[in-house]
């Protein structure tokens, strides 16, 4: 029977209501795999760029200006954290490639997460822009009636932004399950180039976009 | 009153489970005619601006993947009636 999303292998201690999963090991494989590579791409950084080099600065300088774009003066700010969450989206969308390894972004945990986290950083770009007050003002802006209407709106920004992947690399994740209970030889290999590559790589690159339109949306 | 077997009330609750997937699935409909609307929009203001392209595609992509959540939502609830009920 196909089952999708992550599936339970040990107990932290024991213990029932801590599990490790396998795609909490996948992630914190992928975690430490990245911190070592971008430690050894940068260790000896040269104005003559090399393959590895080349391939960082590419995606460096296009993440700092499509955020230069949106959100002008905070390129320089910003880019750490939206770079971490585009290129470990994009890798633990792409994980799946390797036979047998699980994708951690079909892992409601990891989405919701990361989704929380920008939810957090939006609202404090928010209050540093404007002052605590200023800010909380600007939820009862039209008249105060519209108050809990904001408010629900604004708590359906991390619901959506995390379901939103969730959903796309389950739904990926099932179609090819069936597929490869259908016709395993050959035909899924175009579908693997659409779901995994294509759609893995647009997803990873709309999830980072989408936080800096909430970093925006609350500056502003 | 009819007293049912507990397998006859179970099969019924994983029949209707199954069918509440499939109707729910019907949420696909809008989300697809709006991206698709969208896509022909951004085609029209590339062939009028070609020098445009970069900003038009990331609007484009933007908007369509706003438009595609409520088709995600049901495909979640799809899932939770085929994995979670049944």
């Amino acid at each position: 029977m196909l089952e999708p999303g992550p599936q339970e292998l040990y107990y932290f201690m024991g213990n029932e209501s801590l599990p490790i999963t396998d795609t909490l090991i996948v992630s914190w494989i992928l975690l430490i795999l990245l911190v070592l590579v971008s430690r050894w791409i940068t260790s000896n950084m040269s104005l003559k760029p090399g393959k590895a080099q080349n391939i960082a600065e590419l995606i460096v300088s296009t993440i700092e200006d499509q955020i230069e774009d949106m959100l002008p003066g905070e390129g320089r700010n910003l880019l750490p954290f939206i770079a971490t969450i585009f290129v470990y989206i994009g890798f633990s969308n792409l994980v799946v490639l390797l036979p047998g390894v699980p994708s951690p972004s079909t892992d409601l945990n990891l989405t919701l997460g990361l989704a929380a986290v920008v939810f957090m950083v939006s609202h404090y770009y928010g209050m540093k822009e404007k002052g605590i007050l200023g800010y909380a003002k600007g939820f009862a802006e039209p008249v105060i009636f519209m108050l809990p209407i904001n408010v629900v709106s604004e708590l359906a920004k991390p619901i959506s932004h995390s379901f939103r992947l969730f959903g796309n690399m389950v739904g990926a994740s099932i179609i090819l399950g069936l597929i490869y209970m259908a016709a395993p030889w050959m035909i899924p290999v175009p579908l693997h180039a659409w779901f995994d590559l294509f759609v893995g790589v647009i997803q990873a690159f709309i999830y980072g976009m989408i936080a800096i339109v909430y970093i925006s949306v609350a500056k502003d | 009153m009819i007293e049912f077997d507990p397998a006859v009330i179970e099969a019924i609750i994983n029949i209707s489970a199954y069918v509440a997937a499939g109707l729910a699935m019907i949420a696909g409909l809008g989300p697809g005619v709006g991206m698709g609307y969208a896509a022909g929009q951004a085609t029209e203001a590339v062939r009028r601006q070609p020098e445009a392209r970069g900003p038009i595609i990331t609007t484009m992509l933007l908007g369509q993947v706003v438009s595609a959540s409520t088709s995600i939502y049901s495909l979640i609830v799809a899932l939770y009636f085929v994995f979670a009920i049944s």
